[in-house]
């Protein structure tokens, strides 16, 4: 048994009902704009991996921001968030809400030279 | 490999700040206390492979071909259509000369964005919920 989806196709058939001559590449842009702001939202979860480094505290999540196996992550919003503990199991750490946070050492970006939007 | 790290939970905290993650402890990289009254805080001080793992909503995958699939549920497919209608719509009421066309074309953009709303902002996370099944709560052991 197959779960009924529908291809780009079939929406542009869908589309041409009312619109005949519309353009099967404006369509398609659309529809990549449309799923930029469905991504926004909850509709696709993942899951994955990153390294950390000895003295970073911050990581990359832009757009082009790879795990550790170099694919593209392509976050949008994390909700949660494991570290591995000295047996080698994933355990939830906490996320804080306040990120001015006293008594804080950003030693580890002694090494910053030039702006960087990290 | 393992960090050591042998309480994450109490050592590690992390936030996000724009586009990037942070990611914080209290541990030297031997897994030590490492806190002083002033800086309780600090990056992390080991290299871990593999030490995060991030639970995330992504971006779905662009199509570019008229046989690919959206890459979200098929559930918010239809929405799509609903989407791509709302901003043709909107491209004829600018474009129409006759007041009348543009109006109406202006309320049936009104309308399909309305109905892209409900499926993808306002309902699409409920609709969508594959929870099911008794809830139960799991308070904490306080002995």
């Amino acid at each position: 048994m197959a779960v009924h989806s529908i291809t780009v196709k079939q929406i542009l058939s869908r589309i041409r009902q009312v619109f005949p001559d519309v353009p099967e590449t404006y369509v398609m842009n659309l529809i990549n704009d449309a799923l930029v702001e469905a991504g926004m939202y909850n509709s696709k979860v993942v899951h994955a991996k990153m390294s950390t480094a000895a003295n970073q505290m911050w990581y990359d999540l832009k757009d082009a921001a790879k795990d550790s196996s170099n694919n593209v992550l392509e976050v949008n919003k994390i909700f949660r968030v494991y570290f591995m503990d000295n047996d080698g199991d994933y355990i939830l750490i906490p996320r804080l809400i306040d990120k001015d946070l006293l008594l804080t050492d950003v030693s580890s970006e002694s090494a910053l030279q030039a702006p960087d939007s990290r | 490999m393992a960090s050591n790290i042998k309480y994450p939970e109490n050592s590690c905290r992390w936030f996000i700040d724009g586009d990037s993650f942070c990611l914080i402890t209290n541990v030297d990289s031997s897994g030590g206390a490492n806190t002083t009254a002033r800086k309780n805080w600090k990056a992390i001080q080991e290299a871990v492979t593999d030490g995060i793992l991030l639970y995330y909503y992504a971006e779905p995958n662009n199509v570019s071909a008229l046989s690919d699939v959206p890459d979200i549920d098929n559930s918010l497919h239809l929405a799509l259509v609903d989407y791509v209608k709302k901003c043709l719509y909107m491209d004829k009421a600018g474009k129409s000369g006759d007041p009348n066309v543009s109006t109406v074309s202006s309320n049936m953009s009104m309308a399909h964005k309305q109905k892209w709303d409900e499926a993808i902002k306002r309902f699409g996370m409920k609709k969508r919920d594959k929870t099911g099944g008794m809830r139960a709560i799991l308070p904490p052991d306080l002995t």
